[in-house]
């Protein structure tokens, strides 16, 4: 078996946290202490009030899809053998706009998708870093 | 009355030869461009005093190359502006303001570009890892590394399509409405007529977006000429004035997090760009609206006030109204999408030929006002012309 070839993220002091927290299976994202406003991606101070003082909280990880590509056609020698691959663009619980771009994993190709469906995160190992990712959330009804 | 402290005036326009084939030198192309501007100004390189350019990657030669090429004795204001901005419109966009605040007198700006700049297609060698912002899109498959932004308008074409419940025959009526007017411009790349099937069946770049949702990758290259509209009188054309102008940003400026997710900074960039303006949307004869993807158009319509949000199609309706002889004539040289891909002074410039009555086949009857805009989501700009 090959090795994935997919591109790795490269945590930072601003960014460290999120990705250690995704190593231990949990969805991670810092606050600020001044608006206490979630904020993603992690940067050096809050867009909402320029704080810079934040918290890490763990969010539910629950959200619903903002929006969703298919990717078929390889952008990147990385991800040819990733194809075809979801983009998704998902809206967490915990705060209106708050969005974080992840994959679609757990679904065959051909699964309907809509935006507005629910979705929960899960996580993938990539070589050394653990990614979040998203996938449909169980039905209730 | 211009909205600048100094008013300005477009004197000159002008262009290369535009190829789909061939690689035509980026030296040649811009020299072309550049002395085919000076030249519809009635002006020589001795004339001018600042030269901006609007570089997307390193083919085009830079502001102090041309000014060498053109016998520029010596330039007051110049540079080459990287593709962070507004497209190709920022290099306009900042000889308007040098112009104006007096830092130069008589300015060239240009953009010239080859088909391999911008993607075309095809998987770039790229990094195995990625630190900065990028680090929380290139590991998920979009960004920078990633196919640019192409990702990203597919989420914004689906999303707006979700969020309005429409159908994908809205940015539809944006491609074939581009190739109608193409049929009549010469200069076009595209110039045969596509019907809603043609792009219904176009094959998916990244779906939902479609390629004939994007522009087309040409070789060539634009200029124009900028000076005072006092200076404007005395020379070839009839001036066409730089009424207003504005770049915008939106809030919380980003590509995937921008906080209005579907417009970016177009709200913010008509809306500063109306209140600025001696004239209103009413009064506009002509659009000419940045299409490097349909979504933007459709983003700009809106933006401009010509219908609400999401109600792009019911305002369109069959496309008749932004073709010629519509009451609203959008992209008259065929945009990026069948013109060719120049970036945003190719709008500039296509408004001003019809502000001068120059376009023949596809002149707008008795056009006295234009609006252009460039660029899209964290990079726009527009701008408000008239005819004196």
């Amino acid at each position: 078996m090959s090795a994935d070839r997919r591109p790795r993220p490269e945590p930072d002091s601003i960014t460290k946290f999120h990705w250690d927290a995704a190593a231990d299976r949990r969805l991670m994202l810092h606050r600020c202490r001044s608006c206490s406003r979630f904020q993603y991606p992690p940067d050096v101070t809050c867009v909402h009030c320029q704080g810079e003082v934040f918290e890490h909280v763990e969010v539910s990880g629950r959200g619903t899809i903002y929006s969703y590509a298919l990717v078929e056609r390889p952008l990147h020698t990385g991800f040819v053998d990733a194809l075809p691959y979801i983009v998704l663009l998902v809206e967490l619980v915990e705060q209106p706009g708050l969005r974080i771009l992840t994959n679609l994993v757990g679904a065959s190709p051909g699964t309907p998708l809509a935006c507005g469906m629910p979705v929960e995160v899960d996580f993938e190992d990539r070589g050394p870093v653990t990614l979040p990712q998203f996938r449909l959330a169980p039905t209730t009804s | 009355m211009s909205s600048l402290s100094r008013s300005v005036a477009i004197v000159g326009v002008g262009y290369s030869e535009l190829t789909r084939a061939g690689e035509p030198n980026p030296r040649s192309l811009t020299l072309a461009a550049a002395k085919a501007a000076l030249q519809d100004a009635g002006l020589n390189g001795t004339d001018l005093d600042g030269i901006f350019e609007y570089k997307f990657g390193p083919e085009s030669p830079g502001a102090q190359e041309v000014a060498r090429l053109l016998g520029v004795p010596d330039l007051a204001a110049f540079a080459d502006i990287f593709p962070t901005g507004p497209s190709g419109l920022a290099s306009a966009l900042v000889g308007v303001m040098a112009v104006a605040s007096g830092a130069c007198e008589t300015v060239l700006v240009f953009r010239c570009l080859t088909r391999a700049a911008g993607y075309q297609g095809g998987a770039a060698e790229g990094p195995e890892t990625v630190g900065g912002h990028e680090q929380f899109l290139t590991p998920y498959g979009s960004g920078l590394y990633v196919g640019g932004i192409l990702v990203d308008v597919a989420l914004k074409k689906r999303r707006w399509m979700a969020e309005y419940s429409r159908p994908e025959e809205d940015f539809g009526r944006i491609a074939v409405n581009a190739r109608r007017w193409a049929v009549r411009n010469p200069r076009a790349v595209l110039r045969d007529e596509l019907t809603m099937d043609d792009y219904l069946s176009s094959r998916t770049i990244v779906e939902p977006l479609r390629l004939l949702d994007c522009d087309y990758p040409i070789s060539g290259a634009v200029a124009t000429v900028i000076t005072t509209a006092e200076r404007a009188v005395d020379l070839r054309q009839r001036p066409v004035v730089v009424d207003a102008m504005t770049y915008a940003t939106g809030k919380g400026a980003d590509w995937t997090f921008d906080t209005d997710f579907l417009y970016g900074g177009t709200f913010d960039c008509a809306e500063r760009l109306w209140r600025r303006s001696s004239v209103t949307l009413e009064d506009v004869d002509v659009a000419q609206l940045y299409d490097g993807f349909t979504p933007v158009t459709v983003s700009w319509l809106e933006a401009l006030g010509v219908c609400g949000r999401g109600e792009f199609g019911d305002w369109v309706g069959d496309g008749t109204r932004i073709g010629p002889g519509g009451d609203f004539p959008l992209n008259t040289a065929g945009g990026q999408l069948a013109e060719g891909r120049l970036h945003g002074i190719s709008f500039l410039n296509e408004a001003v030929l019809q502000l001068r009555g120059q376009c023949e086949d596809r002149q707008v009857p008795d056009a006295k006002v234009a609006v252009v805009t460039s660029g899209l989501y964290p990079q726009c700009s527009a701008m408000v012309l008239t005819a004196e």
